[in-house]
């Protein structure tokens, strides 16, 4: 009888303290879950600020002043009348001369 | 229960059927010292556990504690982000920092303020001191969505009673552009207006505490943003031009509906909401029904050459007035000789497009306009479109009238997709600001073949026929085909005759249409350029070749090789 009041007693404690220790555990993977959660959110709201950012520096808005800088000008109208010549010209031009043809 | 612990006094210890007193006396005092001292033992020993806890989390510190404030301030709503047909960002929702004060812990109240007015300095000062006097309050907005730089600033003020919360706030990398389209969002992140509205109506936003954004796969608008942005520019260069008070243009996909580019100048930012209501930067191009003129013509020739009444030889007498209802309709210019159908078409003429009308008749007219979807409402995802105008009473007059596009008005948005069904082939086409995927086609036929490929033809024929009203517009290579509109707009009483909006509906390349564009300019005004004439031959037919000319290669549509 007096063992298995000890044991009983010492089973009680044990399992107490095992309770409290799962508890305790608990509550740091939670904080731990937490943390991990919030970091992520944060990497996400990150993430998606650099996007934005990038977007913006990205707009035609802005890039249009530095490629029309570098002379990289949108099409114009005379452009094409041109162009459609100088497919021409250019054609003729691929066409050796007459004395310069191989055989 | 045990034996031997309790002695009651007077009582034989063998008539309660235990061992003798006297046989534990010696074992006793043993016995409970030792079960004392174990009990002391487990005491020390719990208290020693209950300490080095203690002496744990005082040296270790507990891990990051979380107070929540309240549940209904603290709740936002996470957006989905808008990219357009690319994958080009449009929207996004960023984390921003909001500002908020707890009144319970303010030290000066009038020092505060001062301090907050010199970083905030359109702060509503003597509101936020009311707020700050009921000191049984914990949580006060001052400002929400701060700029980092403005937030730095506060939080150098030291003031304990300042802090900040993140919060999803919308972000626009593009600015102002398609800002009707895209429209505007709450101070809460919920949607007002335009596409963002349609994302709350189709349960694409969602709940949040904090500022964790949206997990949902963005939304991929219909617009190309290189396009966007070349025709808000090529409008905005042609209001300067033609100096006229507004312009809206709209670039559509003759076979989707899709909308690639769509802007209404002057343009709203969707961070201002203030622009959303100023009347001057009303949407002109699907939130209002205006007058469009001659652009009309295409329209009824369409449902001639349908209804078999004409074809292409087709030949009429428009050297000679028309009369309907005892009213005159003349030509300015009349022509020696009968034109034909693209005749017509190419010089615009009233009297041409008016003897098709009475030929056809009202009934059929309205029939027509019906097919055309010229006479209902239409609805998109940026909102509803104002149901065209359309006189009541249809005699004679009204059927001519509106043969050349006067006495009708509608949202140049609604105009432009109909004139993707003369040219597509003849199928209806809606108007979308979402990207179909996949890309489907309408399989409603509201035209024959034979019809659209008429149109075609003849709708070239305004640009490149030596009398057409359209010519301004060509673009070598290009083939494009349209029609010009000029309509005076309407003031008490009648029509103001210094006052037009000048159009151009415009399809390329009419060869195999893939994109619709109309562009108008609201009030444009004499120029040296258009030799003081405020007509779409001068000015929307040019703008819309410079526009096109400069959006076609982005397209993928470039002159054939020779």
């Amino acid at each position: 009888m007096r063992t298995l009041m000890i044991a009983a007693v010492l089973t009680t404690l044990g399992a107490a303290y095992g309770l409290y220790a799962t508890n305790l555990h608990t509550r740091r993977i939670e904080a731990l879950v937490q943390a991990r959660e919030a970091a992520l959110a944060k990497a996400k709201a990150d993430i998606a600020t650099l996007k934005a950012e990038r977007a913006h520096l990205a707009r035609p808005a802005r890039i249009a002043p530095y490629a029309r800088a570098l002379g990289l000008e949108p099409g114009r109208q005379a452009q094409f009348e041109v162009g459609a010549s100088a497919t021409s010209v250019q054609t003729a031009a691929a066409v050796p001369p007459a004395d310069q043809r191989t055989p | 229960m045990s034996h031997g612990i309790i002695i009651t006094p007077g009582l034989a210890p063998r008539a309660l059927n235990v061992p003798p007193v006297a046989a534990h006396d010696a074992g006793f005092p043993h016995l409970a010292r030792r079960r004392a001292q174990l009990a002391i033992a487990a005491t020390i020993v719990a208290f020693l556990g209950i300490a080095g806890q203690l002496t744990r989390l005082a040296l270790l510190g507990q891990d990051r504690q979380t107070v929540s404030i309240s549940a209904p301030l603290a709740t936002g709503f996470a957006r989905p982000d808008i990219v357009d047909r690319n994958g080009r960002l449009i929207a996004a929702d960023v984390a921003m920092p909001s500002l908020y004060a707890d009144p319970s812990i303010v030290i000066n109240r009038d020092e505060l303020v001062e301090k907050l007015a010199r970083v905030l300095p359109d702060l509503d000062t003597a509101a936020l001191r009311t707020s700050l006097a009921d000191r049984s309050k914990r949580f006060v907005w001052i400002r929400r969505g701060l700029s980092p730089a403005v937030a730095e600033q506060v939080f150098h003020l030291g003031e304990p009673s300042l802090d900040f919360r993140y919060e999803l706030r919308r972000s626009y990398p593009s600015g102002s552009r398609a800002g009707h389209l895209i429209g505007q969002v709450d101070i809460d992140n919920r949607g007002r207006s335009g596409l963002e509205r349609h994302l709350d109506d189709k349960g694409l936003v969602e709940p949040v505490h904090g500022a964790a954004p949206s997990s949902r796969p963005p939304v991929r608008a219909s617009l190309d943003i290189g396009v966007q942005h070349a025709l808000e520019d090529e409008l905005q260069a042609a209001m300067t031009r033609y100096r006229s008070q507004a312009a809206s243009a709209v670039v559509l996909d003759a076979a989707t509906g899709e909308v690639l580019a769509a802007a209404s100048l002057p343009g709203v930012d969707p961070l201002n909401a203030g622009e959303f209501l100023d009347p001057a930067r009303v949407d002109r191009l699907a939130g209002g029904s205006y007058e469009l003129g001659s652009i009309m013509k295409a329209f009824t020739v369409a449902m001639a050459v349908d209804a078999g009444q004409a074809g292409l030889e087709t030949r009429l007498d428009v050297s000679k007035p028309i009369e309907a209802d005892g009213y005159t309709i003349k030509e300015k210019h009349a022509p020696d000789a009968p034109l034909t159908l693209a005749e017509i078409l190419a010089r615009s003429s009233n009297v041409g497009v008016g003897i098709l009308a009475l030929q056809a008749g009202a009934e059929r007219q309205r029939a027509y306009f019906e097919r055309f979807g010229l006479s209902q409402e239409i609805t998109t995802e940026a909102g509803a479109v104002p149901a065209p105008r359309l006189p009541a009473r249809r005699g004679d007059i009204e059927t001519v009238t509106l043969s050349y596009g006067h006495g009708i008005a509608a949202a140049p948005l609604q105009v432009a997709a109909a004139m993707a069904a003369l040219v597509n082939g003849g199928l209806r086409v809606s108007p979308t600001f979402l990207m179909r995927q996949p890309a489907t086609t309408s399989s409603e036929r509201i035209l024959s073949p034979a019809t659209s490929e008429a149109m075609r033809v003849m709708l070239r024929g305004v640009v490149t026929d030596p009398h057409g009203t359209g010519r301004k517009a060509d673009v070598p290579g290009l083939d494009i085909g349209g029609k010009t509109g000029t309509a005076e707009m309407p003031k008490a009483g009648g029509y103001d005759k210094g006052k037009v909006i000048a159009s151009f509906l415009a399809a390329f390349p009419m060869s195999a249409p893939r994109y619709v564009t109309l562009l108008s300019l609201f009030e444009p005004q004499g120029t040296d350029e258009t030799k003081g004439e405020m007509t779409a031959y001068y000015n929307a037919a040019p703008a819309t070749g410079r526009l096109i000319s400069r959006i076609a290669p982005l397209l993928g549509v470039f002159p054939p090789r020779p």
